[in-house]
C-alpha cells in the first residue's frame, strides 16, 4: 500500500519534470499531452489520471517546486538559528534555486497567469497557500522569540511577502546580468528594508496611512476614481489587490 | 541591523553624483574665500577643505562596498598620489567590510562547489572569522580533520564592479592629482580583474607555496576540491597581525627574525624566483610567537623581466656610489627618464631619494627603532621624484620599477 503511494508520487513528478521538458521546448500551446506522456514514458491515458489538463500540469509544477523549497529549507540544520531576515531571504533564494533549472518554464507560467488575471490566480492558490504557509511559520516563530514586536495587519504580511517574492521572480526573469548576480543585490538589499520594516513595526503605519489618505482624499474623487478604473492595468491590480483579502 | 545599502546603477551614480557636486562646492567656497585671508588662514583653510573632502569622498566609498573598498585600499598604497589626509581616511577601510549573511555565504558555496557547506566539510562555521576586502573568511575542517580558511566572495561582486570603475573614474577628477588618479585606477582595474579570480590566486598560492621555501616564511597549502572561481580553501595559518601581535609584547629575538625572514623573502623572490608578492596589506602577514611570518593572499603578485633583475643590482650599486650616470643609465634602461637633469634636481630630487634608498643597505644592519621617521620619508621624497619622473613609451610605474615595496 505504502510502496504504491510512493510509486504513484514518483509518477507525478516524472510527468511534472517532462511535462517541464516539452513546454520548455515546444511551448505552452504546441505542447500536447501525449507528448508529455512519451517523454514521462506513462501511457496516454494515464497522465489524464494524475493531470486532467495541461494547465494543471503547469501549476502542479508550481506546487510541486513549493514543496522541494520547503524540504530544502527543512534540511538546513542551523535554520532555527537564522534570523527572521535571513530566514525570508533564504526562503527566497531557495525559491529562485530550485526554479533555476526550469526557468523557461516560469516564464510560461507568468505569461499565463499575470498576463490574464482571471486564469492564472486561482489556479496558483495551492502554490500560493504552500508558501504563504512558510511565511506564517517565519514570521510566528520570530514573533514568539520576541525578535520581531507583534505585527499589525499581522495576516496580511505572507501576502505581501507572497506579492514580493513574485516580484522578484519577474525581475529575475528578466536579469540578464552574469550568474543573475543584480538579482542577488536587489534581494540581499530589499530584504534589508523588509527586515528594518518588520522590526519597527512600520507595516502598521503605513496601512494606517494609506487608508487615510483613501478615506480622506481619494473616495471624495469618485469620479476621477471612476475613469481610472477603467484603465486596463488597475483593473487587473484591483483585482489582484481583492484576490489578496 | 544592517546598514540599508544603495541599490544598483542609478544609485551608485546617485552617490558618486552628489559626492562630486559636494566636493567641488567646497572647492569653490574655498577659492571663493581665498583672496580675504591670511596666507596663514589659507593654510589652515586648505587644510580644512582637504579634511572635508577626504570625509566626503572616504563616505562614498564605503557606500559603494567591495569594489571601493578594495580601490580605497589600493590607492591608499600609492603614496605618491594621493596626500596624507585622504590616505588616513582611506587607510580606515581596512579591515572594514560589511558582513555577507548565512544566505548569501550558503549560496555562494552552493553555486561555486555544488553543495551546501554541511555536506562538504565536517564543520564549517557559518560567522567569519575575518573579512576580505571582497568577501569574508570562514573556519572550516575538512574530512581528515584539517583546519581550513574558506575565502568566499560576495556574490555577484565580479559584476558590479566593472560599473564601480567606471563611477571611481567619474570621481577622480575631484581629487588632487586626478591624471595621476587616473591613470593608477587603470592599473587598479586591472589587478582587481585579477584579484577577483580566486582560481588565479589558487594557482599563484601553489605555486609560491612550492617553490618559496625560506626559513622563517609559510605559505599555506591550497585545497583545490575546495576552491573555485570565487571561492579559495587554505591551510588554516596560525599567528596574528602586525598590531595584534605586537601587542603581545613579542621579543627582540622574534621581531628581528620576522624582519629579517620578510627581507629574505623579497631579495630571494626578485632574485630567484623573478616573481613578488605584491600587496603588502597588514592584513596578509600573520606574525607567529617564534616571529616566523605566514604570508597569505597571492591575489596580486608581480613577474619581473630577466632584464630587470640584471639591471636592479647595478641600479642598488649606483645608489649605493652615489653615481648620478649610472643610477640614470639603469633608469633609462627601465623605461624611465628624467629631465632635466640638473644640479638642482639631482640635489632636491635625486640625492634624498638615492640617500634614502641606500641608507638600511649601508650597514649590516639596520634598527627601524632608531629611523622611526624611515617609512614616513619616503612620502615626501618619492613623490617629489615622481614629480620629475617620465615614463618611456613602456611605461613601469615607479614603485615596480624600484623593485620593492616603499610603503
Ligand atoms: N589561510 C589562512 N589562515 C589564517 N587566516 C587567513 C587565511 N586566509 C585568510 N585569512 C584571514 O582572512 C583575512 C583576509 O584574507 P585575504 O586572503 O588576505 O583576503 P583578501 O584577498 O580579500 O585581502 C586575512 O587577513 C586573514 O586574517
Ligand atoms: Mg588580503
Amino acid at each position: 500500500m505504502k510502496i504504491n503511494e510512493q510509486d504513484k508520487q514518483l509518477t507525478k513528478v516524472r510527468i511534472l519534470v517532462a511535462a517541464v521538458d516539452v513546454i520548455t521546448i515546444r511551448g505552452f500551446k504546441n505542447a500536447t499531452m501525449r507528448e508529455i506522456a512519451k517523454e514521462a514514458k506513462v501511457g496516454d491515458a494515464t497522465i489524464y489520471n494524475y493531470f486532467p489538463t495541461k494547465e494543471k500540469l503547469l501549476y502542479g509544477y508550481c506546487e510541486y517546486v513549493q514543496q522541494q523549497v520547503m524540504q530544502e529549507l527543512k534540511d538546513i540544520s542551523n535554520f532555527h538559528e537564522y534570523s527572521v531576515q535571513e530566514q525570508l531571504q533564504q526562503l527566497v533564494e531557495t525559491t529562485l534555486q530550485i526554479w533555476l533549472p526550469a526557468r523557461e518554464f516560469l516564464q510560461q507560467v507568468f505569461e499565463l497567469s499575470f498576463g490574464a488575471p482571471l486564469v492564472g490566480f486561482t489556479h496558483l492558490e495551492e502554490t500560493k497557500r504552500l508558501f504563504t504557509a512558510m511565511v506564517v511559520d517565519i514570521l510566528d516563530a520570530a514573533i514568539e522569540a520576541g525578535e520581531l514586536p507583534e505585527q499589525p495587519y499581522r495576516e496580511l504580511l505572507p501576502r505581501l511577502f507572497w506579492d514580493y517574492a513574485n516580484g522578484i521572480l519577474a525581475y529575475w526573469l528578466k536579469d540578464n546580468s552574469e550568474g543573475f548576480a543584480n538579482t542577488t543585490q536587489v534581494i540581499d538589499r530589499s530584504m534589508e528594508i523588509i527586515a528594518a520594516i518588520l522590526q519597527t513595526g512600520m507595516v502598521g503605519k503605513l496601512l494606517d496611512l494609506v487608508s487615510f489618505l483613501f478615506r480622506t482624499h481619494i473616495m471624495t474623487h469618485t469620479e476621477v476614481l471612476k475613469s481610472l478604473s477603467q484603465a486596463p492595468d488597475l483593473v487587473a491590480s484591483k483585482r489582484r489587490f481583492m484576490e489578496g483579502k | 541591523m544592517e546598514s540599508v545599502l544603495p541599490e544598483g546603477k542609478w544609485a551608485r551614480a546617485g552617490i558618486v553624483g552628489s559626492t562630486a557636486l559636494k566636493v567641488g562646492l567646497r572647492e569653490v567656497q574655498h577659492k571663493v574665500k581665498r583672496p580675504f585671508m591670511s596666507l596663514e588662514r589659507q593654510q589652515a583653510d586648505k587644510l580644512d577643505t582637504d579634511d572635508k573632502n577626504a570625509e566626503l569622498i572616504f563616505n562614498a566609498l564605503t557606500q559603494l562596498r567591495g569594489t571601493a573598498l578594495k580601490v580605497a585600499q589600493m590607492l591608499s598604497m600609492e603614496v605618491e598620489i594621493l596626500p596624507e589626509r585622504y590616505r588616513k581616511e582611506l587607510e580606515k577601510s581596512f579591515h572594514q567590510v560589511p558582513p555577507l549573511n548565512r544566505v548569501l555565504v550558503r549560496k555562494a558555496i552552493q553555486e561555486q562547489l555544488g553543495q551546501p557547506p554541511e555536506y562538504l566539510f565536517t564543520s564549517f562555521n557559518d560567522q567569519a572569522f575575518a573579512a576580505a576586502s571582497l568577501g569574508q573568511v570562514h573556519y572550516a575542517t575538512l574530512q581528515d580533520g584539517i583546519a581550513v580558511a574558506v575565502k568566499i566572495q560576495y556574490p555577484g561582486i565580479h559584476v558590479a564592479m566593472k560599473n564601480d570603475m567606471k563611477l571611481m573614474r567619474k570621481l577622480a577628477p575631484n581629487l588632487p592629482n586626478p591624471q595621476m588618479v587616473l591613470q593608477s585606477l587603470e592599473e587598479v582595474g586591472a589587478r582587481l580583474q585579477e584579484e577577483v579570480d580566486y582560481a588565479h590566486e589558487a594557482a599563484t598560492t601553489q605555486w609560491f607555496a612550492e617553490h618559496l621555501k625560506i626559513e622563517g616564511i609559510h605559505i599555506p597549502q591550497v585545497y583545490p576540491k575546495f576552491s573555485a572561481a570565487r571561492i579559495l580553501t587554505t591551510e588554516l595559518m596560525g599567528g596574528q597581525h602586525l598590531d595584534a601581535w605586537l601587542a603581545t609584547n613579542p621579543s627582540q629575538e622574534a621581531r628581528n627574525r620576522a624582519a629579517q625572514s620578510l627581507y629574505d623573502m623579497m631579495v630571494y623572490s626578485v632574485r630567484e624566483l623573478k616573481r613578488l608578492h605584491v600587496d603588502p596589506n597588514p592584513g596578509n602577514y600573520l606574525f607567529h610567537a617564534d616571529g616566523s611570518v605566514s604570508l597569505i593572499d597571492f591575489g596580486c603578485t608581480k613577474q619581473f623581466s630577466a632584464e630587470f633583475i640584471h639591471i636592479l643590482p647595478q641600479l642598488l650599486k649606483a645608489f649605493l656610489e652615489e653615481d648620478v650616470e649610472a643610477i640614470l643609465a639603469a633608469y633609462r634602461i627601465l623605461g624611465m627618464d628624467h629631465k632635466p637633469t640638473t644640479e638642482h634636481w639631482y640635489q632636491e630630487v635625486l640625492r634624498p631619494f638615492a640617500h634614502w634608498v641606500a641608507l638600511p643597505l649601508q650597514t649590516e644592519s639596520f634598527d627601524f627603532g632608531q629611523h622611526q621617521d624611515y617609512t614616513s620619508n619616503a612620502r615626501e621624497i618619492i613623490q617629489r621624484l615622481s614629480q620629475n619622473t617620465k615614463y618611456l613609451p613602456k611605461r613601469i610605474p615607479l614603485k615596480r620599477a624600484i623593485g620593492f615595496p616603499i610603503y
